[in-house]
């Protein structure tokens, strides 16, 4: 069933899985909103099961997806579940798009300053959906290239580029804020990142050559990122995983309260 | 494929086990749990942004590998609570959407938050955007929304990657009250030197717990000290056991190791 189709049983697949994703649309839809949570309950668990099963059970070498790999009877349908994401994702990104359609729709028929903001966001789309399209058709046109080179590498990834690099002049201002002598704790805030950039460049390693090597800014650097620091992050991410548990079990055995579980 | 090694398989239904059984306890008598102060500050966050007459940015953060997730879907249920306090008073929430797979799990829940306050009709779906699914053009959207709305507070919870300081550093230029909450260690100092006020660590957990005043959150709130006491006197035996272990030569300390890593 998880194996690649081709010819007929592709598209025999193809219409079959539409046809029963309708149906079982059509047939969530007509269930009272207390047998919905009944089915998002007894999903969830399923799901959290199999995965909780497939981790815990104990493993042989076995092949799987064609490789030898260590894992137990439930490991050859990690893939094929985990291929579920993607779709379930593609039927989201409809939903984020028509949202903000609605949005901009709105705002372009109610007509005022900020309603430019809105022209550029649809000219932007269907200006970068249709030179997707065409640059990545069996045979693109130079023009189709060169229009999907412009608006993807030219604006897109220059965008990103910039907005990114942006982070260092406001790294600059929160570190002045962080960094002004006002308590005890911003004096050792500010004491500790001068050592530690000190060590990161050889004008400190300079400074401090002369002095005993336990005192060499290097090895100051050393100890406060790996004795101070890294155990202080060690003993929030410890806390955090115990977090990240208590939710999971909570949401895997129904017992969390709220929006989409009963009250 | 990654499996447990038989000290997870020991350790996790422990940990498990004692945050379920603190639930059960919970639910029969009340427990404590000690006052965090960043989320006492969010009903201070919502009353100045009341007193403004101007809106509050909500921001359920990136996600670790995008979709539904438990990170997220913490952080939306103090957004709830936000939405919940400043329905209220009429405040403006605008809840930024990066996932678009959050976007309805979002709606609903802010939805049924203004129900549940009795003001169904201040629910308006405009306030609760997909922007984009992109890192920077995310960070650059929320920076324009904040300036724009000249947000009177910023609530800045989920996962965040380098785009957090961005954000922050937008709120704290229009002289927002920010309150921020991360399971990203490397965002921590970020927020810690653009916010006015930062949960760190397992305190993002325990938020929707503290907020609710919820039996199930604060028992599985105590059930998780327990699991990491638990932790920390494994810590304590495995230091002392692998140290004598070692000076004597013994293959004690090995084993020990071994235990936790195959």
């Amino acid at each position: 069933m998880f194996t690649p189709k081709i010819g007929g049983a592709w598209y025999g697949y193809i219409v079959g899985s539409l046809l029963a994703g309708i149906v079982l649309l059509v047939v969530l839809m007509q269930l009272p909103q207390r047998a919905r949570k009944y089915v998002l309950w007894t999903v969830t668990f399923l799901g959290g099961l199999f995965y909780a099963l497939e981790f815990f059970l104990p493993t042989h070498e076995m092949l799987i997806e064609g490789n030898k790999a260590d894992g137990n009877f439930l490991s050859p349908f990690v893939v094929p579940m985990t291929n579920v994401l993607p779709v379930i994702s593609a039927f989201a990104v409809g939903l984020g798009v028509i949202n903000l359609f609605q949005m901009h729709t709105k705002r372009v028929l109610k007509w005022n300053l900020d309603s430019i903001n809105s022209v550029a966001f649809f000219v932007a789309m269907i200006a970068m959906t249709v030179g997707h399209l065409m640059a990545k058709s069996p045979h693109p046109s130079p023009f189709a290239t060169s229009l999907y080179k412009v608006l993807f590498e030219g604006a897109l990834q220059s965008l990103d580029a910039t907005m990114f690099s942006i982070i260092a002049f406001y790294i600059t201002s929160a570190a002045y804020r962080a960094f002004r002598i006002r308590s005890l704790e911003a004096t050792l805030l500010l004491a500790t990142a001068i050592i530690v950039m000190l060590g990161q460049i050889t004008l400190g390693q300079l400074l401090t050559h002369a002095l005993p090597e336990y005192l060499h800014v290097e090895v100051v650097r050393n100890w406060i990122l790996t004795k101070v620091n890294a155990p202080a992050t060690r003993a929030i991410s410890v806390g955090l995983g115990i977090g990240s548990l208590a939710v999971g079990l909570r949401i895997w055995l129904g017992l969390e309260r709220g929006s989409y579980f009963d009250n | 494929m990654e499996h447990a090694t038989l000290g997870v398989r020991i350790l996790v239904p422990l940990f498990s086990l004692c945050i379920i059984a603190m639930i059960l306890v919970a639910r029969k008598r009340d427990l404590f749990i000690r006052r965090i102060q960043g989320l006492s500050a969010i009903d201070e966050a919502i009353g100045r942004a009341t007193e403004m007459g101007r809106p509050m940015i909500c921001c359920t953060g990136l996600g670790i590998d995008g979709g539904v997730e438990i990170v997220t879907l913490q952080a939306l249920s103090i957004v709830s609570y936000i939405i919940r306090t400043s329905a209220r008073f009429a405040t403006r929430a605008i809840v930024p959407v990066y996932d678009p797979q959050m976007l309805p799990v979002t709606e609903e829940t802010i939805r049924e938050a203004y129900t549940l306050e009795g003001r169904p009709d201040s629910y308006n779906s405009e306030d609760i955007r997909f922007l984009t699914n992109r890192q920077f053009a995310f960070a650059a959207s929320v920076a324009g929304l904040i300036s724009r709305e000249k947000a009177a507070a910023t609530f800045l919870f989920g996962y965040y990657y380098a785009e957090a300081l961005i954000m922050a550093e937008n709120g704290q230029q229009v002289g927002a009250i920010q309150i921020a909450g991360t399971p990203a260690t490397t965002q921590i100092p970020f927020f810690i030197a653009a916010c006015d006020y930062v949960i760190i660590g397992d305190e993002y957990y325990a938020a929707s717990a503290y907020l609710s005043r919820e039996p199930t959150q604060i028992g599985s709130i105590v059930g998780q000290d327990i699991a990491k006491g638990l932790i920390l006197m494994i810590m304590l035996a495995g230091s002392v056991i692998v140290s004598i272990a070692t000076y004597l030569g013994s293959p004690i300390g090995a084993s020990f190791t071994q235990f936790f890593t195959k």
